[in-house]
C-alpha cells in the first residue's frame, strides 16, 4: 500500500509544474457549468413560452440569441477547458524528461550498471509520457466531477426541492457504491492490468525468440502455448471484468433512475398543478447534465491507474541509488579543453581510497598507490577486483566513501568537475557511435569541429583510409540507422576521439578485448603513438597490452595485490605471475589462428 | 480497403459475440435515447393536461420509462461484458495466428526484428489491431445503428427538423472529423518517426553515458535530445488539438440541433403540423442521439493509425518463407554425417556472394573450427547448415541426403545450433533450457549446465534452475547467457552441435575452461577415452577422423584402434554411402549426445584440439589445415589441461 502511495505522491508532485493551466482548466470548467445552467433554462423559457403561452418563435428572438450565444460560451469553454488540460501535460512531460535525465546524470554510468538500458529508454520515454493522462484527462475529470454536479444542485433545490432530493440522495450514493466495488474491483484490475502488459510482452518476447524456436523445431509448440495463454487470459479476465463493471453498472444504474424518476416527479406535479412547466423542464433538462460528469469519472478513472502505472516506474528509477560525483555549478568555458600538446600529462595518488557501494558491496579497499605525470599504467586483475572501479573513480562516476585521490597534487574534490572531465580522453571496451557524421563523433562534443585535427586524429588511429573509402568520408552518418562500421572500425574511431580530445590523462578499458589479430595490432601501434606526454591507465585483459604499460598494478578483490614494472612482478612469482599463468595467457599461449 | 476487409475476415470466428456486442451496444443506446424523448414528451404533456385540467393516461408512458431504464442499464453492462469478451476472444485467435504466419519464415525474415524501434512499433501495432473492434469497429457500427432509427424517429414527425439533425450529425460526426484528421495527418505520420527519435537519442543518452559525460561535458547532445523530446510533444499536442476542435465540434452540432428543432418545431406547432408536447420529445431526442454517437470521431481518428498497423503486420505475415519443405520429404537420415559441397550464397539484392563455394565435411567424431573475423560469412554458414536458407550454388546433404529431400525439421532434429542472436526467454533458466527438448528431466539439464561451465552459478542461486532470467536474460552477464546458450543446445541432444562465437563476452579462463569442457565431454570418444577403455564401452563413443559414420554411431561394437581414417584428408562421402546406419536415427546417445562439432569463431583458441582449422576470410575458405594429422593425432595428447 505505502508503494502506491509512492506512486501518488509522485503524480502529486507534478502538480505545480502546471498550476496555472490547472487552475484556469478548472475556470473554464465553472463557465461551461453556468453556461449548462443557463442553457438549460433558456430552453425551458423558450419551450415554456412557445407551447405553454403559445407565444410565436418571432416573438422570441432575444431567448434564442442568447441561447446562441450560451451555446457557443459551452463549446468554448469545453475546447478551453481540454486544451488546458493537455497544456497542463505539456508542461509536465518535458520538464520531467529533463529531469529524469537529470536524474540519469546524477546516479551515473555506475548507479545505473545493473538495468539494461532498454528499461531506462523506456522510462524516460514512457513513463514520462504515461504521466499525461492524469494531466490531460484525469484531472479535468475531476474539477468537472466536483463543479458542475455542486452547481446545477445549487441551482435546482431552490426551485424543486424534491428532484434536488432526488439528486443529493444519489450523487454520493455512486462515489460510495463506486468506492466500495471499486476497491476490491481496483486491485483485480490493476492485477489484470499488469497481466496484460506482461502478455503482450510475452507474445513479443515469442516472437523475438522465433528464430531460436525454430531451430530446436519448437515453433508449433508456443504456438500453442500461445494459443492456450491467451485463452486462460480471456477466461481469467472476464471473471474480473464481470465483477469490475459492475461499479459502472451502479453507476448507470443510479444515473438513469435519477432521470426517470426525476422526469417522473416532475411530470406529476406538473399535473397537479405543483410546478411550472418552465421550472419542471429546467430540472428535467439539468439531470442528465448532473451525472454527465460523474460518468466521465468512471472513465478517466482508467486514465488515472494508467498514469499510476507509469509513476511506478518513475518512482523506481527515481530510487536509483545517486553515485556519481554532482556536477559542479560553475560553467567552466571551452577554452580549458586539454593542456597544451607536449605537457607532460597529469600526475595521480590514490591515498588509502575506499569505495562501498550503497548495497553494502566493498569495491575498494585500502587502495594506494602513485602514477607518475607521462607513465603508463596497466592495471589487471580477475573481474569484479576493482579495475573499472578506479578508472571510474577519477572521472567522477563515483566518488570515494573513504580516503581521497589527488591529481597533480590538489584533492579531486577541489577540482572542478566539467573542467577535471576535459583532461580526460576515455576508451572503453566497445565505444559508443552517436547518430551523425563520422567527423561529428571524432569531435564528440565539440561546439567547434576543427577539420584538420579530426583528420590527424584519424590517421594517427589507423582509422583515415578506411574513413576517404565511405560514401560520403569524413560526412558519412554513422550510428543509428547509418552506415554500419565492424566492431575493430569502431573502436579504432573511438581511439581517434582520445586522439582528438589530446587530454593529459588518458583511461582505456582493455581497448583490444573483442578485436580479432590484425585489427588490435592496429590499435596496439596506435596506442603507442597516444602514449608520449600523457598519462595513461590501461585495464588490461591481453598480454599485448601489458607491452606497452611501464608498470602494472594487479588487484584482487578491492586492493592492490602488487604494483611494479610486469617483467620484476614475473619473477618475483607472486599474484601477477598466477594470474599471467591462468587467466592471462589462456588464448594468447595456444592459438597463433589458423592462416 | 482491402487491409479492411482482411482484418474483418480475421474477426469472423468471433463474427456472432462481436454482433451481439454491437447490438447490445446499439439497444442500450436507443434505450437512453428513447428514455430521454419519452420524458421530454411525458413532462410536456402533464404540464399540458395540468393547465388544461383533463387527465391523461400516465401509466403507459411512465412504464415506458421504467423499462427503457433498465433497458438502458442492463444493456450498458451486457454490451461490455460481450464486448470484451468479443475483442479477448478475438486477441486469442489472433495472437496464434500471427504467430504461426511469422514462425514460417524465421528467422531469415524476422532479421529486422532484432532493431528494437520496429519490435516496440510491432508491439504497438499488435495492440492496435487487437484494439480494432472495441475502438473502431463496435463505435462505428453502433452509432449507425442507433442514429438510422433515432433520425427515421424524428422524421416521422418532422421532416425538416430530421434533415437538419442528419446534416449536423454527418458534419460534425464524419467531416470534421475527417477534414481535422487530414490536416493533422502529417503530425500523426511524424509521430511514429518522432518517437523512434527520442529513443534512438535515449538510448545514446543511457548507453554513452560515460561517453558523453567525459566526451561533452557542455551537453549539447543532452540538447538534442530535449530537442526530439519538444518535437515529439508538440506534434501530441497537435494531435491533440484536433480531437479537442472535434469535441467542440460535436457540442456545438448536438445544441445547434438543438435551436434550430426549437426554432422550426415552434412555427410546426404554431401550424398545428406538430402536437406540442412533441417538440420537446424531438428536442431531447436529438441532443440524446448526438450523445449517443459521440465516440464516433475518436473512432474515425483511429481508423488510419489502426490500417496502417494492420498494412504492417500483415506484411510481416505474409513474408514467404526462406524455404520450403519438399512435398514428397526422404525420411530422417540415419546417419549424420554432414557435407557442404561447394556451396555459395548470396543475399537478396546483395551485389555479391557472402559465401563462395565452400567445401566442408563434418562426418561424425571430427571437430572443425571454421576461423575468421567477423562479416567473413561464418554466421551464414550456419544457416545454411541449419537449411534456414537455401544456398544458392552448391548442395548440402546429411547422412547423404540431399537438403532438398529433407524438411527443416529433420535437418534440424540432427543439428543444434548455437547462434550469436539466439534468444533467452523472459522466464526460468529451467525454462529456457527445456526449449532444448521439453522432455529433457532434472539431471539431464543439469548435465548440460555441468559441462557449459554455468552449474556452480546456478546452484548458487537462491532459486536454481527456477531462477528467472529477466527479459532477454538481462539479469545474467553475456558470458553467463552464452554459457546458457550452450547448455540448452547441449540438452538438445542434436549428433551435430554448431557454436557460433560461443565465447564471446567470456573471460579468457572460462573461455578455455568451456571450449575443454566440450570438446572432452561432447565427444567422449577422443583418442585419450578410446585409449584408456579399449573397446570403447561408451556407448556414442567415436572416432575422431572416423569416415564411418555407421560405426561411430554403433560406437563400442567397434574397438578403438580400427579405421585410422586415413580416407578423411582425401574428402571422402562420409554419409550416404554407408548404408550400414544400423542403428535407429532416433536412438539418442548418452550424454550430452554431440558427436560432431563445429566450431565458428573469430578467436583463435583451443584450436590445437581440433581435427580441421578452415581460415575463411570474405566468404572463402584461404588456409585449410589439420593440426594433427590422423597419424601424429593419435600420437600425442588431444590438448593441453589447465
Amino acid at each position: 500500500m505505502s508503494e502506491k502511495s509512492a506512486d501518488a505522491a509522485c503524480l502529486r508532485r507534478l502538480r505545480p509544474l502546471a498550476r496555472r493551466e490547472l487552475r484556469l482548466a478548472m475556470a473554464a470548467a465553472l463557465l461551461g457549468g453556468v453556461a449548462i445552467v443557463a442553457q438549460a433554462w433558456l430552453v425551458a423559457t423558450i419551450l415554456h413560452a412557445g407551447l405553454i403561452e403559445h407565444r410565436a418563435a418571432d416573438t422570441l428572438a432575444t431567448p434564442f440569441a442568447l441561447l446562441a450565444l450560451v451555446v457557443l460560451l459551452r463549446a468554448a469553454t469545453a475546447y478551453a477547458a481540454d486544451r488546458l488540460g493537455f497544456s497542463a501535460a505539456m508542461r509536465v512531460v518535458p520538464a520531467l524528461r529533463k529531469s529524469l535525465l537529470a536524474k540519469l546524470d546524477r546516479a551515473g554510468p555506475a548507479g545505473v550498471a545493473e538495468r539494461p538500458s532498454g528499461e531506462i529508454v523506456a522510462v524516460i520515454a514512457d513513463g514520462a509520457r504515461g504521466v499525461e493522462p492524469f494531466f490531460s484527462r484525469y484531472l479535468p475529470a475531476v474539477t468537472q466531477a466536483v463543479v458542475i454536479p455542486l452547481g446545477i444542485l445549487a441551482v435546482v433545490a431552490p426551485l424543486d426541492w424534491l428532484s434536488a432530493l432526488v439528486f443529493v440522495v444519489t450523487a454520493p450514493l455512486i462515489p460510495f457504491f463506486m468506492v466500495l466495488i471499486g476497491k476490491g474491483a481496483e486491485a483485480l484490475n490493476q492485477r489484470q492490468w499488469r497481466h496484460l502488459q506482461r502478455m503482450s510482452g510475452h507474445v513479443l518476447d515469442a516472437i523475438q525468440g522465433l528464430p531460436t524456436l525454430r531451430a530446436y523445431n519448437a515453433g508449433r509448440r508456443m504456438v500453442r502455448a500461445v494459443a492456450e495463454t491467451a485463452d486462460g487470459y480471456r477466461r481469467e479476465t472476464m471473471a474480473v471484468l464481470r465483477l469490475a463493471f459492475l461499479s459502472a453498472l451502479t453507476l448507470e444504474f443510479f444515473a438513469t433512475v435519477s432521470i426517470a424518476l426525476v422526469a417522473v416527479l416532475v411530470g406529476f406535479r406538473l399535473l397537479w398543478g405543483e410546478t411550472t412547466y418552465q421550472h419542471g423542464l429546467f430540472v428535467l433538462l439539468l439531470a442528465p447534465e448532473f451525472y454527465l460528469p460523474l460518468r466521465a469519472m468512471g472513465t478517466a478513472y482508467h486514465a488515472r491507474m494508467e498514469a499510476l502505472g507509469a509513476a511506478e516506474r518513475l518512482v523506481a528509477f527515481e530510487n536509483l541509488p545517486d553515485l556519481a560525483r554532482p556536477a559542479t555549478a560553475t560553467e567552466a568555458s571551452h577554452a580549458t579543453t586539454g593542456d597544451a600538446p607536449g605537457s607532460a600529462g597529469v600526475a595521480l595518488r590514490f591515498c588509502d581510497v575506499g569505495l562501498v557501494f550503497p548495497g553494502g558491496r566493498r569495491a575498494l579497499d585500502g587502495v594506494e598507490f602513485e602514477v607518475a605525470a607521462g607513465e603508463t599504467l596497466a592495471i589487471v586483475g580477475a573481474s569484479g577486483a576493482g579495475k573499472s572501479s578506479l578508472l571510474a573513480l577519477l572521472m567522477g562516476f563515483v566518488v570515494p566513501t573513504a580516503g581521497k585521490i589527488l591529481i597533480d597534487g590538489v584533492a579531486m574534490e577541489e577540482i572542478d568537475l566539467a573542467a577535471l572531465r576535459r583532461r580526460i580522453a576515455y576508451i572503453p571496451q566497445r565505444p559508443r557511435l552517436f547518430a551523425g557524421s563520422v567527423a561529428d563523433n571524432i569531435a564528440l562534443g565539440d561546439p567547434a569541429p576543427d577539420r584538420a585535427r579530426i583528420l590527424r586524429a584519424a590517421r594517427a588511429a589507423a582509422i583515415a583510409e578506411r574513413i576517404a573509402a565511405l560514401p560520403h568520408a569524413f560526412d558519412t552518418m554513422v550510428g543509428d540507422g547509418g552506415h554500419a562500421l565492424s566492431g575493430g572500425e569502431v573502436q579504432r574511431l573511438g581511439l581517434a576521439r582520445a586522439f582528438y580530445r589530446d587530454a593529459p590523462l588518458v583511461l582505456l578499458d582493455e581497448p583490444t578485448a573483442h578485436l580479432d589479430a590484425e585489427t588490435e595490432a592496429l590499435v596496439q601501434k596506435s596506442l603507442g603513438l597516444l602514449r608520449p606526454g600523457r598519462t595513461m591507465l590501461t585495464i588490461a585483459h591481453r598480454l599485448a597490452t601489458l607491452q606497452h604499460a611501464d608498470r602494472v598494478l594487479v588487484m584482487e578483490a578491492g586492493r592492490v595485490a602488487e604494483i611494479g614494472p610486469e617483467a620484476a612482478l614475473r619473477a618475483a612469482g607472486g599474484r601477477f605471475d598466477a594470474l599471467f599463468r591462468t587467466a592471462l595467457d589462456g588464448a594468447d599461449a595456444d592459438g597463433d589462428g589458423a592462416a | 480497403m482491402s487491409v479492411f476487409l482482411r482484418l474483418l475476415a480475421l474477426m469472423r470466428p468471433q463474427a456472432g459475440w462481436m454482433a451481439l456486442a454491437v447490438l447490445l451496444a446499439a439497444l442500450s443506446a436507443l434505450a437512453h435515447v428513447a428514455l430521454m424523448a419519452t420524458a421530454g414528451w411525458f413532462v410536456t404533456a402533464m404540464a399540458l393536461a395540468g393547465v388544461a385540467g383533463a387527465t391523461m393516461n400516465y401509466f403507459t408512458p411512465s412504464a415506458m420509462i421504467r423499462a427503457f431504464a433498465i433497458v438502458r442499464i442492463a444493456g450498458r453492462y451486457a454490451e461490455r461484458v460481450i464486448g470484451h469478451e468479443a475483442t479477448l476472444r478475438f486477441v486469442a485467435g489472433l495472437r496464434p495466428w500471427l504467430f504461426a504466419r511469422l514462425e514460417r519464415s524465421a528467422p531469415a525474415n524476422l532479421e529486422t526484428l532484432r532493431d528494437g524501434d520496429l519490435l516496440a512499433r510491432l508491439r504497438a501495432d499488435i495492440d492496435r489491431l487487437e484494439q480494432a473492434f472495441l475502438r473502431v469497429v463496435a463505435p462505428l457500427v453502433a452509432a449507425l445503428l442507433v442514429a438510422v432509427p433515432a433520425l427515421l424517429w424524428i422524421a416521422a414527425y418532422d421532416g425538416r427538423i430530421a434533415a437538419l439533425a442528419a446534416a449536423l450529425l454527418g458534419l460534425a460526426g464524419l467531416a470534421l472529423p475527417l477534414a481535422l484528421q487530414r490536416r493533422s495527418a502529417a503530425a500523426a505520420r511524424r509521430l511514429a518517426s518522432g518517437t523512434a527519435a527520442l529513443n534512438a537519442h535515449l538510448v545514446e543518452e543511457v548507453e554513452g553515458l560515460a561517453e558523453l559525460a567525459i566526451y561533452d561535458p557542455d551537453g549539447i547532445h543532452r540538447q538534442r535530445t530535449l530537442a526530439a523530446s519538444d518535437a515529439l510533444v508538440a506534434d501530441e499536442n497537435l494531435l491533440a488539438r484536433a480531437a479537442a476542435l472535434d469535441g467542440a465540434g460535436m457540442l456545438l452540432a448536438a445544441h445547434g440541433q438543438l435551436i434550430a428543432a426549437l426554432l422550426l418545431g415552434l412555427s410546426a406547432v404554431a401550424a398545428g403540423t406538430l402536437a406540442p408536447a412533441d417538440l420537446p420529445m424531438l428536442a431531447l431526442l436529438g441532443l440524446a442521439l448526438f450523445d449517443a454517437v459521440g465516440a464516433v470521431p475518436a473512432a474515425l481518428r483511429a481508423v488510419p493509425a489502426v490500417l496502417a498497423a494492420a498494412t504492417r503486420v500483415f506484411a510481416l505475415a505474409d513474408r514467404p518463407p526462406a524455404i520450403r519443405d519438399p512435398a514428397d520429404p526422404a525420411p530422417l537420415p540415419a546417419t549424420t554425417g554432414l557435407v557442404l559441397d561447394k556451396v555459395s550464397f548470396a543475399y537478396p539484392g546483395a551485389p555479391h556472394d557472402t559465401l563462395g563455394g565452400i567445401t566442408l565435411t563434418l562426418p561424425p567424431g571430427r571437430r572443425v573450427a571454421v576461423v575468421g573475423p567477423s562479416g567473413s560469412g561464418k554466421s551464414t554458414l550456419a544457416l545454411l547448415a541449419m537449411r534456414f536458407v537455401p544456398p544458392r550454388a552448391g548442395g548440402l546433404s546429411l547422412g547423404g541426403v540431399a537438403y532438398e529431400r529433407l524438411t527443416g525439421e529433420a535437418v534440424r532434429e540432427r543439428i543444434a545450433l548455437v547462434g550469436q542472436h539466439d534468444h533467452l526467454f523472459g522466464a526460468s533458466i529451467r525454462d529456457n533450457l527445456l526449449v532444448g527438448d521439453p522432455l529433457a528431466d532434472e539431471a539431464r539439464l543439469r548435465e548440460a549446465c555441468r559441462i557449459a561451465q554455468i552449474l556452480p552459478l546456478i546452484e548458487a542461486l537462491p532459486d536454481g534452475l527456477d531462477t528467472f532470467v529477466g527479459a532477454h536474460g538481462a539479469k545474467l552477464s553475456g558470458g553467463e547467457v552464452r554459457r546458457l546458450l550452450v547448455a540448452r543446445a547441449l540438452v538438445a541432444r542434436r549428433p551435430i552441435l554448431i557454436l557460433d562465437e560461443p565465447t564471446e563476452g567470456l573471460d579468457v579462463a572460462t573461455e578455455a575452461r568451456l571450449l575443454d569442457a566440450l570438446l572432452d565431454e561432447v565427444l567422449p570418444g577422443n583418442v585419450l577415452r578410446g585409449d584408456a577403455k579399449p573397446g570403447g564401452t561408451k556407448p556414442g563413443g567415436s572416432l575422431p577422423g572416423d569416415v564411418r559414420p555407421g560405426d561411430a554411431l554403433l560406437g563400442g561394437a567397434q574397438p578403438s584402434g580400427a579405421q585410422p581414417g586415413g580416407t578423411l584428408s582425401g574428402g571422402a562421402n562420409p554419409g550416404g554411402s554407408q548404408p550400414g546406419g544400423t542403428l535407429d536415427g532416433d536412438a539418442r546417445p548418452e550424454g550430452s549426445g554431440a558427436r560432431a562439432l563445429l566450431l565458428l569463431t573469430h578467436r583463435p583458441a583451443r584450436l590445437a584440439r581440433m581435427d580441421e582449422i578452415v581460415r575463411l576470410e570474405a566468404g572463402r575458405v584461404v588456409a585449410r589445415r589439420e593440426p594433427h594429422g590422423p597419424r601424429s593425432r593419435r600420437a600425442e595428447p588431444a590438448g593441453p589441461t589447465p
